[in-house]
């Protein structure tokens, strides 16, 4: 059984490939502009182009859609994806939106739970992502949509290393009221293993089926950046007032957006400005949202790493892991266990 | 949810699971703990969101001796988040001796251990926002943080247990949004428990009155309801419903309002200790996770036991601040402006001290003989505390003559004679006034004696220092300004005898079937510790209990989990 991974040399797929390959039943094909991971067979392919993929899909059993990167990518490239698919006639699709695409609601929300895509330009792009899938599936195919929380482990910059970082800066801590929403994380193993599970879940013809993935013992998030800056050494966690949140996030977000993107393109070290802080991010901190992942437990079997696990693993890469801007090695305290 | 209790048709009967009077620490950590469990939860809150003059005037009532307990409006809040909207933050445990039955403390002995504490413990400490439930310096601080003293050391006299403070942290606001949008939880603002109506045979509640003050009225019939209201309160609304049980419900052993507690405090003596400012940490310590604590100065569990003591904590303090002999700019300043800060936190600077043209002239000099400590301090305060979201807990003063005195704060034995009972006077609701009688006994002035000759000794023996108070004037000192504010304990406290108590282990009130009770009316003794905490830990505790026996099977339900 093949299977290809489109977007597969990044921080899900990457991880994705070698777990397929270590399961013994499927040989991953990881399908990306660049990079290639030893070992994994690669084809070269641009999701944005009907041609591209219908080429890169060729022999191909099933596709797992990891593709991140601007809206165009998430949204016209679903939109080719369920295209090619078509006509490669390849049968099943496993798809990753996210849970963006439940906008700015609130509460324990199971997968029924109506989109909401006034959220931004991502959960925009990743409910039309999400439709283009509903077409794919209404056009024979089958397809299992993933909506994963915020997926960290070892490896993970964006909800491991950056917040580290922004710990260390005492840019974060905690936020009180403001850091009361539930954080949804999900270990990047357990994304694997659903996405395994998702391939073989018998699901048939012309059906669509959707599960939440954020491991339910995951805590709010004041929780976790006190957690985090414990195991990385960043302390005493700093009280952040909902000012210097709101500076952060409205004024010098942008600004430090800008330098970056400005350095970056011009060659340059744009890896030494700070990290960005956006309005996206603190609304997100803010928010109650629980995701219900029961479905996910029961249907695909998913076994969660327990917070505690994850924890470690991620404090232990975030310590050892070098060349991280703004980063300094520190001694870590013990890490209670889970 | 959130509403207004003026939403509620007059004449309706609401149904619920469990009803809770009063959404302070102990009845939010209750709804809280409770929600997803498949239950329906009404809260009901006589305040508002904020201050409201008419709702608090309904906490009026009267004092038997206003030099020994403040008016019962003071230190109690009646809004959402309760009195937390104006409490110190300090967080402490009760160590596990106060559970025990003492022979030289009459009436003490819970009928559950510290162990059975515990596990709620942990819960408790993160809801007040007080960092992780760790109350020993070496644990907290890491072996490398220096000690109280660099000198002393002393089987007998502890220097290691911490106390912790919350930002401090206001219930009303902080848990607003959990609340609001929890599908299991109806929190009525506004709604005052008038009455509670029990069945006829008086074995079990039928229904809460509850009244607003635009003149609605309704009922909630649970089938569970729980008091936590607060010490004061929940004894007023027990002696108050006597239309089925004569003597108010829960009363047949005359047992609700008496035993009332406090803390015996004040400061005390002068501690100078051997050796340099650097060898004293007199002041706070952030913990790793950013929480501001502090050591106290304890006796340990087998002293007070041979030596009969009641448990008491001191901690170093400053010299009294109307006195301007202490040459200090701070403390004058703080005295010079002690009109503009509130009653509850200005008490202690209004002493009854004669003022005098010539005091203030005294006090004026010391601010500006003394510039730049005062201005240190004002920056320090600015920052610290008026800007920051943790504040920094209190006046530290720069220790430069290692001589501090102590600022005792001591169990108070249980003593029926101490008690709440109800005023001939009524509020605007027609309830029944409090009248609050609070008595401390010779024996509690003795203990924190002989507690201070137990430090005195040790700081003797050990050659680290010496403690010089008084002795004639220790009763002035602890009384200067009455009982402790805001710690109201006792009233309707635990025990398996009826004769001595009125809720059981479970917090159920012993008469009545479905009736509870949260918050630290259920102590039964008052141990060192300030309440909060506890009271918090034991609501979570009854949290627990209620779900196992309210809860449908299968327990959880799955579209009703606080979000």
């Amino acid at each position: 059984m093949k299977i290809l991974v489109l977007g597969g040399s990044g921080y899900i797929g990457s991880r994705l490939c070698a777990a397929l390959a270590a399961s013994g039943w499927a040989t991953p094909v990881s399908a990306s502009p660049r990079r290639v991971t030893p070992g994994i067979e690669h084809r070269r392919a641009d999701t944005r182009k009907l041609e591209s993929l219908t080429q890169a899909l060729h022999g191909i059993d099933a596709v797992v859609n990891c593709v991140a990167g601007d809206a165009a990518s998430i949204a016209q490239g679903a939109h080719v994806l369920a295209e090619a698919a078509v006509d490669a006639e390849c049968p099943r699709i496993v798809h990753l939106s996210s849970m963006s695409v439940y906008g700015a609601q609130e509460g324990q929300l199971p997968e029924q739970t109506a989109l909401d895509p006034t959220l931004g330009w991502y959960a925009r792009a990743k409910c039309e992502a999400e439709r283009h899938m509903a077409s794919f599936a209404h056009a024979g195919g089958t397809v299992v949509t993933l909506r994963p929380g915020c997926v960290w482990g070892p490896g993970s910059h964006l909800w491991v290393g950056r917040i580290g970082r922004w710990l260390r800066a005492g840019r974060l801590g905690d936020l009180g009221p403001a850091g009361d929403g539930w954080s949804n994380l999900v270990h990047v193993d357990d994304i694997c293993s659903a996405v395994i599970a998702a391939l073989r879940v018998p699901v048939s013809t012309g059906q669509l089926r959707t599960y939440n993935l954020a491991a339910p013992d995951s805590p709010r998030w004041n929780e976790y950046f006190v957690d985090l800056a414990l195991a990385i050494g960043a302390v005493p966690v700093r009280r952040i007032s909902p000012l210097q949140l709101k500076i952060d996030g409205w004024m010098l977000g942008p600004m430090l957006k800008v330098a970056q993107s400005a350095l970056s393109r011009a060659g340059r070290l744009g890896h030494a400005v700070p990290d960005p802080l956006s309005p996206g991010l603190v609304h997100l901190w803010d928010r109650h949202l629980h995701m219900d992942s029961r479905l996910a437990e029961r249907e695909l079997e998913i076994k969660w790493t327990a917070y505690g696990t994850a924890l470690r693993q991620s404090a232990l890469w975030y310590l050892q892991s070098d060349g991280m801007p703004g980063t300094h090695r520190g001694t870590a305290v013990p890490v209670p266990p889970s | 949810m959130i509403a207004s209790a003026d939403t509620v048709e007059t004449g309706a009967c609401l149904w619920a699971d469990v009803c809770i009077v009063g959404g302070g620490a102990a009845g939010i950590a209750l709804a809280l703990s409770l929600s997803g469990q498949g239950l329906k939860i009404v809260l009901l809150e006589s305040g508002l969101a904020g201050e409201h003059a008419p709702t608090q005037a309904l906490y009026a009532g009267e004092v038997a001796d206003e030099r020994l307990h403040s008016p019962p409006d003071k230190y109690r809040t009646r809004r959402m988040g309760g009195s937390t909207a104006i409490w110190g933050g300090r967080c402490v445990p009760f160590d596990p001796i106060d559970f025990e039955a003492r022979s030289h403390v009459p009436f003490s002995g819970w009928p559950i251990s510290y162990g059975d504490l515990v596990p709620f413990y942990p819960e408790a400490n993160a809801l007040s926002e007080a960092g992780r439930f760790s109350y020993d310096a070496d644990e907290a601080l890491g072996p490398a943080a220096a000690p109280l003293f660099r000198r002393f050391e002393s089987t007998t006299v502890r220097t290691n247990s911490l106390e912790r403070f919350s930002c401090p942290t206001d219930f009303g606001k902080r848990y607003e949004k959990r609340l609001r949008l929890a599908p299991d939880i109806k929190v009525l603002l506004g709604a005052n428990c008038t009455a509670i109506r029990l069945e006829p045979g008086g074995r079990a509640v039928d229904e809460l009155e509850v009244t607003t003050l635009s003149g609605h009225c309704f009922k909630v019939a649970p089938r569970a309801a729980v008091l936590a209201a607060g010490g004061l309160e929940t004894a007023r609304l027990l002696l108050a419903s006597d239309d089925v049980a004569h003597a108010g419900v829960g009363n047949e052993h005359d047992a609700v309002g008496r035993y009332y507690m406090c803390h015996i405090a004040g400061n005390v003596g002068t501690l100078t200790v051997r050796g340099t400012p650097d060898d004293v940490r007199h002041g706070y310590e952030l913990t790793p996770e950013g929480v501001y604590c502090r050591r106290r100065i304890s006796i340990a569990p087998d002293q007070q036991r041979r030596h009969g003591l009641a448990n008491t904590v001191a901690r170093l303090h400053f010299p009294r601040i109307t006195d301007p002999r202490h040459r200090n700019g701070v403390l004058s300043g703080l005295f010079l402006v002690r009109r503009l800060i509130s009653y509850e936190y200005g008490k202690r600077l209004n002493d009854g001290t004669a003022t005098s043209a010539g005091l203030y002239a005294r006090h004026l000099l010391n601010v500006m003989t003394d510039p730049v400590d005062t201005t240190a301090f004002l920056a320090h305060w600015v920052t610290r505390r008026t800007l920051a979201q943790r504040k920094y807990p209190s006046v530290i003063l720069r220790n430069r003559t290692n001589r501090f005195s102590l600022e005792m704060h001591a169990e108070q034995r249980p003593d029926p004679d101490s008690r709440v009972t109800l005023s001939e006077r009524c509020d605007a609701l027609g309830m029944p006034q409090v009248r609050v009688d609070w008595r401390y006994g010779r024996d509690d002035i003795e203990s924190v004696d002989r507690t201070l000759q137990l430090i005195a000794q040790e700081f003797e023996s050990t050659g680290a220092g010496t403690l010089e108070y008084d002795r004639g004037k220790l009763e002035e000192d602890l009384m200067r300004f009455g009982a402790y504010g805001g710690h109201h304990i006792g009233t309707a406290r635990m025990g398996t005898d009826v004769r001595t108590s009125v809720v059981n282990a479970d917090c159920q009130v012993h008469s009545v079937r479905n009736l509870f009770v949260a918050g630290s009316a259920v102590f039964p003794t008052s141990g060192q510790a300030n309440p909060t905490l506890t009271l918090i830990a034991l609501s979570l505790r009854l949290g627990k209990h209620l779900s196992r026996r309210l809860a449908p099977k299968p327990r959880v339900h799955t579209d009703l989990v606080a979000a």
